[in-house]
């Protein structure tokens, strides 16, 4: 039978009490005094013997605990000085890293990945709360991330991982904000991925007979089929991916080399948060800077540069400029 | 043709009187016949104008005086409540549920108002060919 929740708790503090070694041979009161003092409840003798007893057990009814009633200091004891419930043999460092994982996790928000992540980060939390003595609430008041409410589409989020983990054709109703207008698609679903806080699924469409991405927002009603699941060629997405910023590329164009001149005050961002992994910075000596990307060229880039106005001067092949130009018209 | 009880979806492409909404699946389930439509404002009507359902829309097979009632509407509303638009460049997916239609070939309309305008949802000659349908996993 599995442990629960509340055992656990106390398995926990009984656990603490007999590694303590500032204060070894804890009595039965004690272990019932901490157990009601650190986890505000009303705890009786026989729920603490019994613990000790399940403690003992193998696992996984268990822990092999070694415990032993010292009957000369009236107290118990672990007869292995280095035994542990769970045996994680964490350092004072290793459960400061973990506080401050758990930390971004809470932040971030666990609930923008799914429901069931979410349920299971809670659980976690609450975990480490009692195993680590440090209040839920407050596990992350120091960070503060971006949590955008939760998008249109974004609960299918599950069924999308289900439907490519498991290779499931998916019917869906997919609305072009573009074309104005509602279709019925079946696709092969591959991929999820993200993009400045926007999600696509990636797949076989068979109405486009090709890889297609559909964000999460435009898609309704998503069905899994009972077909087989079509083979097709993924790694050109992969590739094309790899060497993109964003998840729309410029019809026609491959990768190439895509050179910005740039302003010095916008050289300092482009050197603290570099946008893909082949960018280059060829710096002047007035602090201005040429960038240097061996990528694909998308719509994102060319929205990237626009946002940063006046402080791109130049942009090369002038096919790309004459492309961003037009794009704020 | 052998009764069915598995779930069977149909992609369509059918259209109404003025085009709009277009009917885009139907599921022929063993319990529920659902169907599957978008709509699209238009710019006709000031702030797109608005859409609803009369309670009394039925599906009836040709050649048959049956008629398989509507049990649920979501994502519309139903007469006489109206889903309103706010812009003419607003949207909507909407299904629904009638009693369940025969597992099997079959043409079948869906009339919202007999003899009505094309402003009422009617579609005729709705084709289903139960090879063409992919069975849907529960």
């Amino acid at each position: 039978m599995p442990i629960n929740k509340n055992a656990y708790q106390r398995y926990v503090v009984i656990d603490s009490l007999l590694r303590n070694k500032m204060r070894p041979y804890p009595t039965m009161q004690e272990l019932i005094a901490a157990c009601n003092d650190r986890l505000s409840i009303n705890t009786k003798l026989n729920t603490i013997q019994k613990d000790i007893e399940k403690m003992k057990l193998p696992p996984p009814d268990g822990f092999n605990a070694p415990i032993y009633y010292d009957r000369y200091h009236r107290g118990y004891k672990y007869t292995d000085p280095d035994f542990k419930i769970g045996n994680l043999d964490l350092t004072d460092a290793d459960i400061e890293s973990i506080r401050e994982s758990l930390a971004l996790v809470q932040s971030i928000g666990a609930g923008r990945i799914d429901e069931k992540f979410s349920h299971a980060m809670q659980k976690v939390l609450a975990t480490v709360a009692e195993v680590f003595d440090q209040p839920e609430k407050n596990a992350a008041s120091y960070l503060q991330t971006m949590s955008p409410p939760v998008s249109r589409g974004f609960s299918h989020f599950e069924l999308f991982t289900k439907a490519c983990r498991e290779q499931i054709p998916l019917s869906f109703v997919h609305y072009s904000y573009r074309k104005r207008e509602f279709s019925a698609v079946v696709l092969h679903p591959f991929l999820i991925k993200e993009f400045d806080n926007r999600w696509y699924l990636y797949g076989y469409s068979e109405k486009h007979g090709a890889v297609r991405h559909f964000g999460f927002d435009r898609i309704y009603s998503p069905i899994c089929l009972k077909k087989a699941f079509s083979k097709f060629d993924k790694q050109a997405t992969l590739d094309t991916l790899e060497h993109s910023y964003g998840v729309f590329p410029i019809p026609g164009q491959k990768k190439q080399r895509i050179a910005l001149e740039v302003s010095s005050l916008i050289t300092h961002y482009f050197e603290a948060y570099p946008i893909h992994h082949s960018q280059q910075i060829k710096k002047h000596a007035n602090g201005a800077a040429t960038i240097v990307f061996d990528i694909v060229p998308t719509l994102e880039l060319a929205r990237l540069i626009l946002w940063h106005g006046y402080h791109v001067a130049q942009i090369s092949p002038k096919w790309f400029a004459q492309f961003t130009k037009e794009l704020s018209a | 043709m052998k009764n069915q009880t598995k779930d069977l979806l149909f992609h369509v492409n059918a259209v109404s009187g003025k085009d709009n909404p277009s009917l885009l699946r139907v599921i022929l389930g063993a319990q529920t016949t659902r169907l599957d439509f978008g709509y699209v404002a238009t710019s006709y009507y000031i702030k797109g104008g608005w859409i609803t359902i009369a309670p009394e829309t039925y599906l009836q097979i040709k050649g048959d005086t049956k008629k398989y009632q509507l049990l649920d509407a979501i994502g519309i509303s139903q007469a006489p409540v109206k889903l309103k638009f706010k812009s003419t460049k607003d949207f909507q997916f909407f299904s629904l549920h009638f009693e369940a239609l025969p597992q099997t070939d079959l043409i079948f309309d869906m009339i919202e108002k007999l003899n009505g305008t094309p402003n009422d949802f009617n579609y005729y000659g709705i084709a289903i060919k139960w090879k063409d349908g992919v069975e849907v996993l529960g």
